[in-house]
This record gives C-alpha cells, structure tokens and sequence, in this order.
C-alpha cells in the first residue's frame, strides 16, 4: 500500500518535472504578450512595466472577431468534410476484403509525399481556372475528397477493432454501410475523436494554405494570417504577435479540453469490447 | 483474439473462417460496387491531388520554367545539375536525411513514454494531457521563436540551468555541431500530436488481456512486449511512415530557428537570407527547394528536386510497410 | 484500365491549365492627354502603422485622379504575387520590398516595360540617383520605378571611441582594423565583452553585399558570369575580414554573436553598447532614437581601402519597387498610380517621413519638407555619392549573393584555405547556377 503510495508520487513527479519544460516556451509567449515592443525578445524575461492593453491593440489594429469567424468556417467545415469522405474509405481499407486495396493504400500514402512547395503551382493554377483564389474554398473543398493523412490514420484505428464484431452485425443482416454506422463507429470513437482533432488544429494553424489563397482578399483571411500582420519594414512588434498567439490558441486550448473526453470514454467502450 | 486485435488486414490472403469466399459473379459486383461507394471520394482526391500534381512535377522536371513564361522542355538538363553541380542540394539532403534517422525514432520514443505515463495518472490526467500537447497546438512560428529563445547560450535559463550544475552549455542553434540536435529537441517538444495518437492506441488495448497475463505471471516489460506493442503496431506503423514523410518536408521550423538563431527573427519561413544558418547545417532539401523554385525562379529545377523526393518518400515507406508486416507477424506469435 | 483513363483525364488537365502561365501582354499605350478612369487593383508588402501611410498617400492620389478607384491590399509578399501573376490574376500594380525580382520580372515581361509611358508622358529619368535607375532595369528594358530607398553605412558609439582615445570613425580599412581590435574588450578568461567591430559576414547588415561596393568588388561580368574569382578586390576584402576575424578567433566571435540580442529587437548589440563601430542602415536612426536614447552616436560613410581615398563616401543602396503587371486590366490607370507615388515629390517625402526611408528622387531629396537631421544627411549624401553601388539585378534573383554568402561564412569559418582556389571554384559554382536558368 505504501510503496504503491511512494510510486504514485515518483510518478507525479516525473509528470510534473515533464510538464513544466513543456511549459515554459508558453511562459516566454504569455510574458512577452505584456511586454512594450521594445522589451520584446530582449534578454529581459519579466515585463519591466505590463501592457495588457495589448490584447485590446490588437483588436484595434486586426478585425480578429471576422477573423475567427473565417477560422472558425474553415476549420469547422474542413474537420466535417474529412469525417464524412475519409471514414468510409478508411473502412473500406481496413475490413473490407477486395483486390487491389493493399495498392489503393500506399497511393493514399503517396498523397503525402510530394512537397507542398511544389503542388501548390499547379493545384494554384487549376483553383485560379475555376475561379475560386482569393476565396477559403480551395482549401476546404479538396476535405470532400478525402485526407490522406487522416484516411491513414483513420485505417490504423480501425484495424485494431477485432473482426468478430463486424461479423456478428454481418450475420445479423446489416450491409456494410449499417455496419460501419452501428458498430464501427461507436467503437472507433477514440480514435476517429483523434483524427477529427489533428485535421481541425491542423486548419487552425494553417498559415501557407490561406496566405496562398486568400492573401489577397481580407475579408476571408484566418487568425493564423493576422499573427503576420504586426510586421513592418524593419522590424516585427513581438509583443502583439504573442499576444495574438494567446488568443488564437485559447479557443483550441478549450476545444481540446472538452474533446478529450472523448479518449476517457472510449477506455469504458474498450473495457467492454475485451 | 491477440490474433485479431493485432491484425494488419492482409486482403490479398484469404484468412480462415471468412464465410462469403466462393460467391456468384453478381454477388461479386456487388461487393466490388459496395467498396467503391465508400472509396468514391477519395478516388476522386487521388486523381486531382496526387496524380495531376505528380505529373505535373515530373513534366516541369524537364522543363526549364520560372513560373512566368511558357515552359521549355530542356531534357535531362535539371537532373544532370542536380547530380552534377549542385552542392548545396546534397548537403541539404544530407541535413534532411539526418532529421530522418534521429528526429523520427526520438519523437516516436518520447510520444510512446509520456503516453503510457499519461495512461498510469489517476488524477489530473486532463490537465497533464493538455499540457502535453500545448506545444503542438501552438503556431509553429511563435513556439519556435519561444523554444530558441530558451536555448539562446548567453541569456536563455536552459543555459543558465546548466551553469548552476556546473555545465558548459553549448552553444545550440548558433553551433553548426549542435543545430540540428537541437532541432530534434525542439520537435520531441512538440510531440503533443503523436503522443494523442499513441494515447488513444493504448487506451484501445482491451484491460482483460493485462489481467490474463498478470495471472500467466507476465512481467511489466513482458505484457509491454507481447501485448502492448503488438496492439499499437498499427498506429506505430502510422507513426513511422507519416513521420519519415513529414520529415522528409521540414520547413517551417527550420527556417524560424535559422532566423531567430541568426539575430534576424522573421514571422515566415519566406525570407531566405537567413535559411541554413548556421553553415547550412539547417538548411533542409524542401528549404533548398523553395529557394529554386520561389526565388531563383528555376521552378523547373525545384520540379527534379520535388520527385527525387518523392522517389525516397516512396521508397522508404515501401521498406516500413514490409518491417512492420514482418513485426506484427512476430507479435502475433507470442 | 480505370487508372489509364484517370492518367489521361489528368494529362487533359495538365495540358490545360498548368501550361498557361502568365497572360496576355496588351503593350499598345493610349495617345498622351487622354482622361484616365476606372479601378487599380495595388498590392503592396506593408501592414500595421507602415500600410496607413501608404493608405494615406494612395487618398491623396485619389484627391488629385477622382476618376481612378485604387483597390489597396496590404501584406502580399514577393512569393505570392509571382503566384499570382503565373496564374493570370496578379493585381494592376505590385509594389516589392526587394531588387532581386527585377531581373526576372523585366526579361520574362511579367512586369510591363513602362518605357511607352515614360516616352509619352515625359517623365524625365534623370531625377533618379543612377545607381537607383540601375536595380529598377534589366538589359535595357525597364519594367519598374523606385519607391523609397534603404542606404548603408556606419554607426559608431562615441562614447566607447572616446574612452579608447578616438575622436573620429575610421576611413580606411586598416584604421577601422586598428579601432576594432582597440575597442574590443575581453573577460580575463578571454571571451569578448565589447567588440569593437564584428568581422563576420553574416552579423546583422555586415553581409557581402553590403560590403563589395566600398571594396569596389565586382559582382558580375558584362556577360553575365561570376566576376568574383578574377576580381583580386575581393580577395582583399575577404582577407581583411579573415584577419581580423582571426585576431579574434573565430569560435569566440560566434560564441559573443550568438549571446548579443536580436537586430530588430531593443537589445540589439549597438544599442547595448556591445558593438563600438557596426554596418546599418539608415532607418537605424530612429531605432536608436526610439529604443536606446541615451546612447551617443555618430554615423558616417564606410571606410576605404587604403589605395582607393576617392571612393571614401560611397556605399551600398537598395530599395523598394513598383511595377505593373502585364496582365493589368487597367494599366493606364496602374501607370497613373506608379508615376505619382514614385515621381511625385510631395508623395515621396511624406512617405519617406512616416517610414524614415531614403526619398527616391533629387527633388524629393531637396525637398525642405523632408524631415532630417546630420545623421540622415550622411545617408542622404551616401545616396547621392556618384561611386555608390547595388547589386546588379539577375534573372536568376539572388542566387550569386546567396552562393556568394555560403562560401564566405565558410571560408571565414576556417574552410577553403587557398582563397583564390576557392573563389574559382565559387566562379564554376555561380556560372552552372546561372545556366540552369537559361
């Protein structure tokens, strides 16, 4: 009993040791949002004097409420877009039997390997034909066509899912879309909660996508452009782009926190599933 | 059951106990029309994002084309410079490749560690799991200029800490030895996405095959072993191939710590003049890359860079697809 | 077969819309005195406190022009505007923060040569510092006009010149040589604690290009191949950096580099007093001002090579650039626009007031309305200075600045110890580079 006690403390603080070095970039970040612009990267770490008033500056200088709502547009209909056309081919690649699927695998993968530096000429060039630059729906469209990265993911998860399960709805006549709906789904919650999360962060902190497509209208910029626009000439106000990295990440900081859930959730559904 | 929960599907091999294996052709069509319903759309993604842009690239590749005027087939020209002439392109090569062989196993090592110390923490798991993946939630530019700032050898604490334990810090991103090591710290730190990964792999292991094999009498390592690792080798597989990918393309925070180590901090990866300090020890093959094609205006060139790194890309997942076959095959054994 | 007909439909695709860069150039320029009217798209690299004021002088544009509409977008970098333009949609008027476009921009006609208009309306070129009319054409062909300038020269700390025993800055190289080494201070155990002049070429604005014009070091022959190897100027100034640099030792130079602060923060190591005599430009003025008031400095042009007194006073200058697009819509009204922001005195000097920039024109340089003081006068005189250089503008963009750059931190790192052998390895090095282009 005690000696599981004194592991339980070792433990903790390991996590707590573990935690503050993770910590303290953001220490840096949330001190140097308080800081005047000239204190800001000096070698000074405390604020010689604290300006909260730059995160009323920044609202002042940057329509940030337009922006998180464009954010909030991309992100949101970019997550659900991949949900719908990645899950279904992600079951297809990893419960489903038909040839050639190992091959349509490694090309899904070989989606991920040509550098973004390079693709972006011509998928630029085909969007700018359609008409759509200087709009976000080049970058959220191509979600309705699957993700790569997350019908990867998505397949790996679901691998770990035992087949007996799959069989059983099988044998009680479900076609393979209701097997995927019923029993598929509320398995893989975890990780399809983690997938969902990776592609709606990633759209979050997406900088090159809308600066690509977008830069030229303001008024479909993200929140990622707007940490760029304290920039001039010669040189960069750091305090308002810390301070802005404060605001864009307080809104994933919390959606993280209740999606979470989801992966404790999912510790009950597995207890079961054994 | 170890069987199934392991199981990397090997559709090509009919397994045993599958019911439907002889059926009628039409049967047959329909199954083949039932995947293709839910592969449709990303068949469509296939042809658009991969194929269209992949021949793209290896068109330009033999052009001469500065994104201004009219492409000019040009042969092998941009291939023979590459193999030729280009010096910087292979020391580039050589800095990525060097990512590769030790940033990918320290992230997946670190990820797979504050995991499973995550899976033991009765309270305040959340917390601790927030905290965890913070630095990867946070906009790569801004948390790149904070981590090398801590690193900074004169004023940053981590050098500071060092000195009290009465350690000479080196001098991190400013030295050309210790840059790139650097560099792997900065992405262990930002490990937070890989370690989500790795968590909802472990919290997918069934409880009741740890409580078999605690009364088989297993040792910790030993259900680590044969029941952990065999579980999560998909996700490890996952892990390692997206891992070599996205190495293979590092770029952003490269370019920031180069400037910010420099003395010239930078909000973008676009200004160049500051990319691979110092002694091009951090200038990585997509860096070289964008300088060609973006601001020498040989896009052509950058084309032949762009499929030589797709050709490495391809090879390397080839040879981890087949590795971990052969290690869950092992897995499945024991 | 599915993935056949796949191919081909991505082969159609390909053919269609990937191979059709750039757009149509419509040169024909309308006869002089006709009424301009309709919508400028201008698209400028600004943001924040810097793109007010080019919203400002764009009003007053429109206060004189009430028939041209300017549709202004802020922050569009170099990259994404040569996106732009390769895709057709570029805007009307592009305004770039750097010199390395027009190389590519004048030979491939993705900017419009503007000599029809200039031919037209009379604008007379003259009023523009040569050097400045030199990185604003490629081959003849003129395809920009220069907004603003940056200008480089010297900063020294009088206070730490005066503690050493100087009333002056340096003019020739050797003196500058002697100052460093004087005013450099050491910790007992050695390590640098004020450098009285950092030698490496990478620190700050002390960067080749910034030093060959005061070196008079060719960058390029007439025919476009590397002119470094047999140009024995720069194996001087790169041995008089390497010496110096030696003096030092090269590890204890990084290793007091990588603890001084940032340059674009407060701590940079002139403001702290940690660098006695340092390369800046002229917008460091009002850095200083701001962020390190009570530091007493002075400032004035490079110093010379001993050999080459008539050079003492000229240095290195660049500058920003405006340029029309040739697939503009509207390029009379986009011509109207370029030629009053960069010809227009009263323009330029307001501008050049709120961004503390080099004015571009001899008017504007006159002009009694442009705020300035002794330490802007050495810029505005460097400028002027008839043996003041840039680098020369390339198809290729910076590509021999940057190979330039790579070999001399190495060779001031101690690697390529035959310097000539090195330098004509560089030579090969920058022609193969160069061809790939062509």
């Amino acid at each position: 009993m005690r000696q599981s006690w004194l592991v339980g403390v070792a433990r903790h603080s390991i996590l707590i040791a573990v935690a503050v070095m993770f910590l303290a970039p953001f220490g840096f970040v949330l001190l140097t949002s308080f800081m005047t612009s000239e204190q800001a990267l000096t070698s000074d770490w405390w604020p010689s004097s604290w300006h909260p008033e730059n995160f009323v500056t920044i609202f002042t200088q940057v329509p940030m409420l337009r922006y998180l709502g464009n954010t909030l547009m991309y992100s949101v209909l970019a997550t659900l877009f991949m949900l719908l056309s990645s899950v279904p081919a992600a079951y297809a690649l990893a419960k489903l039997r038909w040839r050639g699927s190992n091959a349509t695998f490694v090309v899904i993968i070989c989606m991920m390997m040509l550098p973004p530096q390079v693709v972006t000429v011509p998928l630029y060039l085909m969007w700018a034909d359609v008409g759509l630059t200087g709009t976000l729906w080049p970058l959220i469209l191509p979600m309705l066509a699957g993700d790569a990265f997350s019908i990867f993911l998505l397949r790996q998860f679901l691998l770990t899912i035992p087949a007996d399960y799959l069989d059983a709805a099988r044998i009680d006549g479900c076609g393979e879309w209701q097997v995927l709906l019923r029993v598929v789904l509320p398995m893989a919650r975890p990780g399809i909660a983690a997938t969902a999360i990776f592609q709606f962060f990633f759209t979050w902190n997406d900088y090159y996508g809308p600066l690509l497509y977008t830069s030229e209208s303001q008024e479909y910029w993200t929140l990622s452009l707007a940490l760029s626009q304290f920039k001039h000439l010669h040189h960069v106000e750091w305090n308002l782009v810390m301070a802005a990295t404060v605001l864009v990440m307080a809104p994933v900081i919390i959606v993280f926190f209740f999606a979470q859930k989801a992966f404790v959730q999912g510790v009950t559904l597995t207890g079961v599933k054994g | 059951m170890a069987a199934t929960i392991a199981g990397v599907t090997r559709p090509a091999v009919p397994s045993r106990g599958v019911p439907h294996r002889r059926r009628a052709d039409r049967r047959r069509w329909r199954h083949r029309l039932t995947v293709l319903s839910f592969l449709a759309p990303a068949l469509i993604g296939i042809s658009v994002f991969l194929i269209y842009p992949l021949l793209s690239a290896i068109y330009f590749s033999f052009t001469r084309f500065d994104l201004l005027t009219a492409p000019v087939w040009v042969g092998l020209r941009n291939y023979e410079h590459l193999f030729g002439s280009d010096q910087t392109a292979w020391k580039a090569a050589a800095n990525t490749l060097w990512l590769v062989a030790f940033l990918v196993p320290a992230r997946m090592l670190a990820a797979l560690a504050t995991a499973m110390l995550l899976t033991t923490v009765k309270r305040g798991g959340s917390v601790f799991r927030i905290i965890f993946y913070l630095p990867a939630l946070a906009p790569p530019v801004a948390a790149t200029i904070a981590f090398v700032f801590l690193f900074n050898p004169a004023t940053g604490p981590v050098n500071e800490l060092l000195a009290v334990f009465g350690v000479d810090g080196p001098l991190w991103f400013d030295s050309p030895e210790w840059a790139k090591p650097s560099l792997v710290l900065l992405g262990t730190w930002a490990v937070g996405d890989l370690m989500v990964i790795f968590l909802a792999g472990l919290l997918d292991v069934p409880k009741p095959l740890y409580e078999a094999a605690s009364i088989d009498g297993a040792s910790s390592w030993q259900k680590f072993r044969f029941i952990t690792l065999p579980s999560i080798s998909p996700v490890l597989m996952f892990a390692g191939i997206t891992g070599v990918i996205q190495t293979l393309q590092f770029f952003t925070q490269a370019a920031v710590a180069a400037s910010v180590a420099s003395g010239k901090a930078t909000t973008g990866g676009g200004i160049s003049s500051t990319f691979g300090y110092p002694d091009q020890a951090l200038l990585t093959y997509p860096m070289h890359l964008y300088v060609s094609g973006f601001r020498f205006y040989d896009m052509g060139y950058a084309n032949a860079l762009a499929v030589m790194l797709f050709l490495v890309a391809f090879a390397v997942t080839l040879v981890l697809l087949r590795r971990f076959r052969v290690f869950v095959t092992g897995g499945e054994r024991g | 077969m599915k993935t056949r007909s796949l191919l081909a439909a991505a082969a159609a695709l390909l053919i269609t819309t990937a191979c059709t860069p750039g757009g149509s150039t419509d040169t024909a320029v309308a006869p002089a005195g006709q009424d301009v009217s309709g919508t400028v798209e201008f698209w400028h690299f600004f943001t924040g406190r810097e793109a007010k004021s080019i919203e400002d002088a764009v009003a007053a544009f429109k206060a004189t022009h009430p028939k041209i509409d300017v549709k202004i977008t802020s922050g569009q970098d170099d990259t994404k505007m040569l996106q732009a333009i390769s895709a057709g949609n570029g805007p009307d008027v592009g305004l770039s923060y750097s010199t390395d476009i027009v190389g590519k921009f004048c030979s491939s006609a993705a900017w419009r040569d503007l000599k029809p208009y200039i031919e037209r309306d009379k604008v007379d070129l003259g009023q523009f510092p040569d050097t400045v009319r030199s990185y604003t054409e490629y081959r003849g062909k003129r395809c920009a006009m220069p907004f603003l300038a940056d200008v480089y020269g010297l900063y020294f700390n009088k206070k730490l010149l005066a503690d050493a025993g100087y009333t002056a800055p340096p003019k020739s190289m050797a003196e500058l040589s002697d100052m460093a080494k004087k005013l450099t201070k050491r910790a007992p155990d050695g390590t640098i604690e004020v450098a009285g002049f950092v030698p490496l070429l990478n620190f700050y604005e002390n960067v080749p290009s910034h030093m060959a014009p005061v070196w008079n070091a060719q960058w390029l022959t007439g025919e476009e191949k590397s002119a470094i190897g047999a140009d024995a100027q720069w194996q001087e100034m790169l041995r008089w950096h390497k010496d110096l640099v030696d003096w030092f030792g090269h590890d204890n130079l990084v290793k007091f580099t990588s603890g001084l602060g940032d340059e674009w923060s407060a701590d940079n190591a002139f403001h702290q007093s940690k660098v006695a005599i340092a390369v800046d430009g002229e917008y460091r003025v009002a850095f200083l001002r701001e962020q390190a008031p009570t530091i007493d400095f002075g400032t004035a042009p490079l110093p010379v090579p001993d050999g080459q007194q008539d050079r003492y006073g000229a240095g290195y200058v660049t500058g920003n650039i405006a340029g029309i697009s040739a697939n503009a819509k509207n390029p009379e009204a986009a011509w109207e626009l370029v030629r009053y922001l960069t010809t227009n005195t009263d323009s330029i000097v307001t501008l050049s007031n709120a961004i503390k920039n080099v004015p571009s024109t001899r008017d504007a340089l006159k002009s009694d309305k442009l705020e300035t003081d002794p330490h802007f006068k050495t810029f505005l005189d460097i400028f002027a200075h008839p043996k003041t250089a840039t680098t020369p503008p390339n198809a290729a963009g910076p590509k021999y600045v940057e190979l330039t750059q790579e070999f001399v931190d190495a060779y001031l790192g101690g690697k390529h110890p035959d310097l000539k052998k090195g330098l004509t390895d560089l030579d090969t090095r920058i022609d193969q580079a160069l061809e790939l282009g062509r």
